[in-house]
């Protein structure tokens, strides 16, 4: 069945991720099945300026010139400089990335972010937000995110922004899943990414039980086998687990004019 | 063919696990072509008397030997532990035990794990210890249970150079001693269903590292769903040869078992 990951990344600008060349991503792409990847390099820890943040970019868009067509792009920003954000969105967008990728920076409810959900809006593209609920803000604090959202945030940002397409990332990335899961079932433009190193049996049955097969993407987030093995062990039919690999994707890159051959 | 080194039966307390049960377990096996696995119960990790839970295993597996290998879950905290074992590998046949010290409260490197390990070795019986049951960052508020540590399981087996290991649930062990000491890496087997084929490819880095002769086959169910690390056999860049060493030959002869 034919397979695009939403959430991936790439080696690129400032940022490597423990592995050599980016041939390694198409050749795991290649030995699972997976023929688009939709990529990003966003800065993981503090508030990088417009300089880091257009490095990250710039590797992204190597990446995907290298790759044409395998490899799409996510313009990474940081809200919190504002004016550079939107002009990086701009500047990515007409070299041809498919949507925004918003890290930890601010919580997906910060009135900071509100410019970035308009400008996704306007482009019709998807804003893929890592998130993760950890038990508590110490949690959040010991492994360096105490900004992180969660599907609650997710939710929010959705009620003030209803027309944004709002992907919630790695819903096996360690968090409470049952949290995300629950916190977006009434969030009808809050999809669900699968990625994430967690492959919990009952996982992805508990996603589609809550939001419905239509509201999930698949995804890996660098977690190769597990990302595919675990779509693989969902009890879902034929047609939700192509809607799941290819087609909820295809529809969401497809309103941003991106056409998937 | 599959040898699931890495099987668990039973309820998990902080969520509610699809599969509970032997026949569940056995179905799931058998729709992923897993011959065999080596099971232990979960409730044998919660309840006070550990022994409680090996009793449920063995009644619930006695009549299913051909297909699954129960492995005692032992407290070295807790009355009894030494008769306990006794039992379990005398009238229950079981082969091996799995250690939980993370939910048992105590360490690895101290004095209760060498004195367990020590009469494992002495028994003949593997010693099992996964790294971590369920990832730190979903933990329930009651689920103070840490991971382990590569240097905690390496101070164990130097401790007790008698006894045989199963690390389970590992990750970042290739550049670790049990890996690249000759003589640690001779008496552990390591599970790779945290590990990888492709992108990081910490699978083949743990065969350069030790060869494939210590890698075995394990999934994590009922916790875990087994097709990850089915595929990560699969996807692996190697011989058939190797690929079925891991998946079963390599477990099959360390535990003595046909396939």
């Amino acid at each position: 069945m034919r397979k695009i990951d939403c959430h991936m990344h790439v080696n690129g600008g400032p940022r490597r991720w423990g592995w050599g060349d980016n041939d390694r991503v198409i050749d795991a792409a290649d030995r699972l099945g997976i023929e688009h990847l939709c990529c990003s390099i966003p800065v993981t820890r503090g508030l990088p300026g417009p300089e880091e943040v257009r490095e990250c970019n710039d590797g992204v868009l190597e990446a995907t010139r290298r790759y044409r067509g395998r490899i799409l792009g996510y313009c990474y920003v940081n809200p919190g400089h504002q004016r550079a954000a939107l002009e990086e969105i701009d500047r990515c967008m007409n070299r041809g990335m498919i949507g925004v990728k918003l890290y930890n920076q601010y919580r997906a409810w910060d009135p900071t972010v509100y410019p970035i959900y308009e400008k996704a809006i306007d482009l019709k593209v998807p804003i893929l937000w890592h998130s993760g609920h950890t038990l508590d803000r110490a949690t959040a604090l010991a492994v360096g995110q105490p900004n992180i959202s969660d599907g609650t945030d997710m939710a929010r940002a959705a009620r003030r922004y209803p027309e944004a397409m709002i992907i919630q990332g790695h819903i096996g990335g360690g968090g409470d899943w049952e949290w995300g899961i629950k916190a977006i079932r009434h969030a009808p433009n809050v999809y669900l990414d699968t990625s994430g190193s967690v492959v919990d049996d009952g996982m992805i049955d508990l996603a589609v039980r809550e939001i419905g097969a239509e509201r999930l993407l698949f995804g890996t987030d660098m977690t190769m086998e597990g990302g595919v093995g675990k779509v693989e062990d969902a009890h879902l039919t034929k047609a939700q687990r192509e809607k799941v690999y290819w087609s909820n994707m295809a529809g969401i890159l497809k309103k941003g004019g991106y056409f998937v051959p | 063919m599959y040898l699931d080194v890495n099987a668990w039966v039973g309820r998990w307390p902080f969520r509610p696990v699809p599969v509970t049960t032997v026949s569940g377990l056995l179905r799931q096996m058998d729709r992923h072509g897993i011959e065999k696995g080596v099971v232990s119960s979960l409730h044998a990790v919660f309840y006070r008397n550990s022994q409680a839970g090996n009793e449920e295993l063995f009644e619930e597996t006695k009549r299913r030997r051909d297909r699954l290998i129960p492995y005692a879950t032992i407290n070295p905290n807790y009355e009894g532990w030494r008769e306990d074992l006794k039992v379990c590998q005398e009238d229950f046949g079981m082969a091996g035990l799995r250690l939980v010290p993370q939910y048992h409260n105590y360490r690895l490197s101290g004095g209760e794990a060498r004195e367990v390990v020590n009469v494992a070795a002495e028994l003949g019986m593997p010693v099992a210890i996964p790294m971590r049951l369920e990832d730190r960052r979903q933990r329930h508020w009651l689920d103070v249970a840490p991971d382990l540590s590569s240097g905690e399981i390496e101070a164990v087996v130097r401790a007790c150079p008698q006894a045989t290991f199963f690390i389970l649930e590992g990750i970042g062990l290739e550049n670790s001693a049990l890996a690249r000491d000759p003589k640690l890496r001779e008496r552990v087997y390591i599970e790779i269903s945290r590990f990888t084929s492709v992108l990081q490819e910490s699978i083949p880095r743990l065969i350069e590292a030790m060869g494939p002769e210590r890698l075995v086959f394990g999934t994590g169910m009922v916790l875990k769903v087994p097709t990850p690390a089915i595929l990560k056999v699969e996807a692996l860049r190697a011989s058939k040869k190797v690929k079925e060493a891991i998946a079963y030959r390599n477990a099959a002869k360390a535990l003595k078992v046909k396939m």
